[in-house]
């Protein structure tokens, strides 16, 4: 078990992502960021968040192979905060699968958990996840949003963002769309000149590019922009 | 001579017996029209008769499909060229519903339509000047080419922000489809201003609206009148006073063209999205 201390940064890049229980103490704030950018983190992270204390995660995903990534987000503290950020580019026949999961367990907790995705080639990529009110968690809010745009034939993306809910005094919403490139987008850009691949190049950086603000190390923003560079 | 060689270059749009098919209805049933650069085209008709489609239908929307007849524009064909080379040729669309694209940022989009349209990229410096002074121009904060594009913009921003684009592309043809509707009194004095301004420039304007308030701000030089997917009627600005003052029954008497009801379709249905916001107060189980 890593115990983090105050105000915490951890950056882990590839190999370092390993299977860890990390605490946030009370008061307290964990800044966690993941890159990988080789193979496949097959991993799995559980977090506890103590009274007022917050974490904030972020993942910016463009390795290449299969697996399952595990992360689960555990608000054990009244107050406790949790910010889930994922931008994951799947390639050539990679298959991934996410599960980002958070638990409420006490009294005024807030949870946003986001996962955006692009497949090509033939891959396929999977956002699963359960967002969980335990019974007296009141005044608590979660948000879940999951989406994937696929942009070739033989990819494939698949949400399915769950909601359990056993108390009553709580804001709860989920928000998942997979789809391929909406036609009536692609012809507005076109419309304006842009060509094909400028605009898918568009599209992409939206969904991609977001996750860099949750990051610290400027170095590391610039290695992501690379990659979206040469994802696209 | 001179003004001979000048008519010779001008730009010109031609559009001969096109027939356009949707979702295996045909709209329109055979569009004879030409547009000269320095025109501003007035195209009138009941809702539901092929004006929208025909814009479309000019500038590729794949939605549509044309079964028959041909559009040149300066000689070339206008039907062999992508969607983003009819653009490129100097032919915009500015749209009845713009779409909000998700993601994309708002200037990202400006920088690749301007620079679409140029050999070397605009500096940084010059497309941020070029932007400030457009959005200054239109009336809407710049703060919103931060965000993404449309999304969220009132319907009133949308259409002004397709006459900001169209100010930054600088096509040769305009395409405006009902860019009226949503607009409030200022609102709509910018956009014609913005007009007038492309008009002085020698620009060509295909102008769709149901409303003689927009037409007489931007004053058209032709009128044409479209009934069933045809061009019955062809004139002056006088049309418009008479259309805006007793509407479409004149054609019916005048003329013996039976005006064809507009059959709603259904409202498209989005299929794969699902959102619950749900607030619960009040005693616990």
């Amino acid at each position: 078990m890593e115990k983090s201390d105050d105000n915490m940064n951890i950056t882990l890049i590839d190999e370092q992502i390993k299977n860890m229980e990390l605490v946030v103490p009370n008061g307290e704030s964990l800044v966690l960021n993941l890159a990988a950018f080789k193979g496949f983190p097959n991993t799995s992270i559980s977090v506890k968040v103590q009274s007022n204390a917050s974490f904030n995660g972020a993942f910016a995903d463009f390795s290449s192979g299969s697996g399952k990534f595990i992360i689960n987000v555990d608000l054990i503290g009244d107050g406790s905060r949790c910010d889930w950020h994922l931008s994951s580019l799947a390639n050539d026949v990679d298959r991934k699968i996410f599960d980002t999961s958070v638990t409420h367990n006490a009294k005024n907790t807030e949870a946003e958990m986001s996962n955006y995705g692009i497949t090509q080639g033939s891959s396929h990529l999977t956002f699963t996840g359960i967002s969980s009110i335990k019974n007296g968690s009141i005044k608590t809010i979660t948000r879940q949003v999951a989406k994937i745009i696929v942009f070739d034939p033989l990819s494939d993306g698949k949400c399915s963002p769950i909601l359990k809910i056993d108390e009553n005094d709580v804001e709860a919403s989920h928000a998942a769309i997979v789809g391929r490139l909406n036609e009536d987008h692609l012809f507005y850009l076109l419309s304006r000149g842009i060509s094909l691949n400028a605009a898918r190049r568009l599209i992409t950086l939206g969904y991609l590019k977001p996750v860099e603000q949750y990051f610290n190390d400027e170095k590391l923003i610039e290695r992501i922009d690379a990659s979206i560079e040469e994802g696209i | 001579m001179s003004a001979l060689r000048k008519k010779q270059n001008m730009s010109t749009l031609k559009i001969t017996n096109l027939h356009v098919s949707a979702k295996d209805k045909e709209i329109l049933k055979g569009v004879d029209l030409s547009l000269n650069e320095g025109e501003t085209l007035a195209l009138l008709g009941p809702n539901g008769h092929g004006k929208s489609t025909l814009l479309a239908a000019i500038m590729g929307n794949p939605n549509y499909t044309i079964t028959a007849g041909t559009i040149f524009f300066d000689n070339k064909d206008v039907l062999a060229m992508s969607v983003d080379e009819r653009s490129k040729a100097g032919l915009f669309l500015a749209m009845q519903y713009p779409s909000e694209i998700p993601g994309v940022n708002s200037s990202e989009f400006l920088k690749a339509a301007i620079n679409a349209h140029r050999e070397k990229p605009m500096t940084l410096f010059e497309f941020y000047t070029k932007l400030k002074n457009a959005y200054k121009e239109m009336g809407i904060p710049f703060e919103m080419s931060n965000r993404n594009l449309n999304e969220g913009f009132s319907g009133g921003e949308k259409k002004r922000n397709e006459i900001l684009q169209m100010k930054l592309i600088d096509p040769k043809f305009a395409l405006l489809d009902e860019i009226d509707s949503g607009l409030d009194v200022d609102a709509m004095q910018i956009v014609a201003n913005a007009i007038r301004d492309e008009q002085k420039k020698g620009r060509g304007f295909l102008v769709v609206s149901h409303y003689a308030r927009l037409y007489d701000m931007i004053e058209p030089t032709r009128v044409v009148v479209m009934i069933n997917g045809r061009i019955v009627v062809s004139g002056g600005p006088e049309i418009i006073q008479k259309i805006d003052s007793t509407g479409y029954e004149w054609i019916k008497t005048e003329m013996g063209i039976e005006i064809e009801k507009d059959e709603q379709p259904m409202n498209k249905v989005s299929i794969g999205v699902c959102a619950t916001n749900a607030r619960v107060n009040g005693k616990k189980r």
